[in-house]
């Protein structure tokens, strides 16, 4: 795994934000030693490349130790500055996990298969947040980049904020965008993708030669699109948005049907599949008790053990 | 008023380790964490959090102190802190021990006709 920062810093300043979780008192003890351990740890597993395994293993560490250190700093108590800290030191963790949960990174699942190739139907996945946050306050601690191109992305879906969409940046604001028998064209360059899958499906000519030839499926915001964004034959992408393409390029609802991602709806990078489940994409959007039924019986045999974290990679088309 | 040996034991998995580690010489965090993980080939890991979780409780229970001198000055830094093992430590490890040693012994002699 390489990463295009250094991602020691902003690991150590994470961590120390995790440390609020432990009881004060462990905290004044051991923190600075924790600190340090932490770094030491983490340098060795940038040099080795193992960063992912170290940071679950750390997440592991941190939650059932915490959890265990705040347990005896209750039970120890009896003493007054025990008792009065309880609800305040407990709070405290909970706020810790909130800000971890909503802020650093969010759990999603895959839909549909408009990624398949990469992401499949039923993948939970982890999203990192931060990948693209905006350099505000959390930016000074927290490494973050701009979007690329290849880059996959997850995004409120424009056409219904409530949905999380995963895509592919194709196209970032001044690119040309056009596509022949279904190969993308960027700025004159026709790209190779490998990433992309194809399927033998029926011919579809505005799917395979977009912008041309405008058919079905196309809602008011992608027709928009088509009559503000066309120059010569070519999508040029405005400021502030960005053409995002699902990899499995042969049938995926995607900028060619609903125009432009918005900058401010990407939501962050998927970092890892923590879990898949082999199901249909009715359940997966909502949980009924006869899809609870099925996880309960069927979790071992429908669980894709072979997909768990797994890293979804951005990857750079080649040009030619 | 020191407590028996026997009462501590058994010992947890990472607290058996970390005492090892600490039989031969004083060691850092970092540097029990590495000893323990070529002590038991790779199989645990233990995380900051664990360790200092543990080395707190040893702390109490009196198996080990922490010391004062700095035996690794090259990477010395003033927040790191080194433990050593105490007397009483000792002979709750040397417990430990007999008491796998038997536990080893009892299967097997209940395994023995089994194969591998």
């Amino acid at each position: 795994m390489t990463f295009g920062f250094d991602p020691v810093g902003g690991f150590c300043r994470f961590y120390s934000v995790l440390l609020y979780a432990y009881p004060r008192e462990f905290r004044d003890q051991f923190g600075g030693e924790m600190r340090q351990f932490f770094r030491d740890r983490c340098r060795d597993a940038a040099r080795r490349s193992t960063l992912l395994q170290f940071a679950l293993h750390t997440m592991t560490d941190w939650f059932r130790s915490a959890v265990r250190e705040r347990a005896s700093a209750i039970w120890s108590a009896g003493r007054p500055t025990a008792k009065r800290g309880f609800t305040a030191e407990w709070a405290c963790t909970i706020l810790v996990y909130l800000f971890v949960s909503t802020t650093i990174v969010q759990a999603y699942v895959i839909p549909t298969g408009s990624m398949e190739g990469n992401l499949l139907v039923g993948d939970h996945i982890l999203v990192d947040r931060t990948a693209y946050a905006d350099p505000g306050p959390l930016g000074a601690i927290l490494p973050a980049r701009d979007i690329e191109r290849g880059d996959i992305i997850a995004f409120r879906f424009p056409e219904d904020p409530r949905q999380t969409y995963v895509k592919r940046v194709i196209g970032l604001p001044g690119d040309r965008i056009h596509l022949e028998d279904g190969q993308v064209i960027r700025n004159g360059r026709r790209l190779v993708e490998p990433y992309v899958q194809h399927l033998p499906t029926y011919p579809d000519p505005y799917r395979d030669g977009f912008p041309q030839h405008a058919g079905y499926g196309i809602t008011p915001r992608g027709r928009a699109m088509l009559s503000r964004n066309i120059v010569e034959g070519e999508v040029v992408v405005p400021p502030g948005a960005i053409f995002a393409l699902g990899d499995n390029r042969d049938n995926s609802l995607d900028s060619r049907y609903w125009g432009f991602v918005p900058r401010e709806n990407v939501v962050g990078k998927p970092l890892v599949v923590y879990w898949s489940y082999n199901a249909a994409t009715q359940d997966l959007l909502e949980w009924r008790i006869d899809h609870v039924l099925d996880v309960a019986t069927h979790f071992f045999s429908k669980t894709r053990w072979d997909r768990m974290f797994l890293i979804p990679r951005s990857r750079a088309a080649e040009e030619k | 008023m020191e407590r028996s040996p026997q009462e501590l034991l058994p010992l947890t998995p990472p607290v058996f380790h970390i005492l090892l580690s600490l039989a031969g010489e004083e060691r850092h965090g970092y540097g029990i964490m590495q000893d323990v993980a070529q002590q038991t080939d790779g199989a645990l890991q233990l995380g900051p959090g664990t360790l200092y979780g543990c080395l707190k409780r040893m702390l109490t229970a009196g198996l080990v102190e922490e010391s004062e001198e700095r035996p690794v000055t090259e990477l010395d830094d003033e927040r790191r802190r080194y433990y050593r093992m105490t007397a009483f430590g000792r002979r709750v490890v040397r417990a430990e021990a007999q008491r796998l040693a038997g536990a080893v012994t009892v299967a097997m002699a209940k395994l023995a006709g089994e194969k591998a």
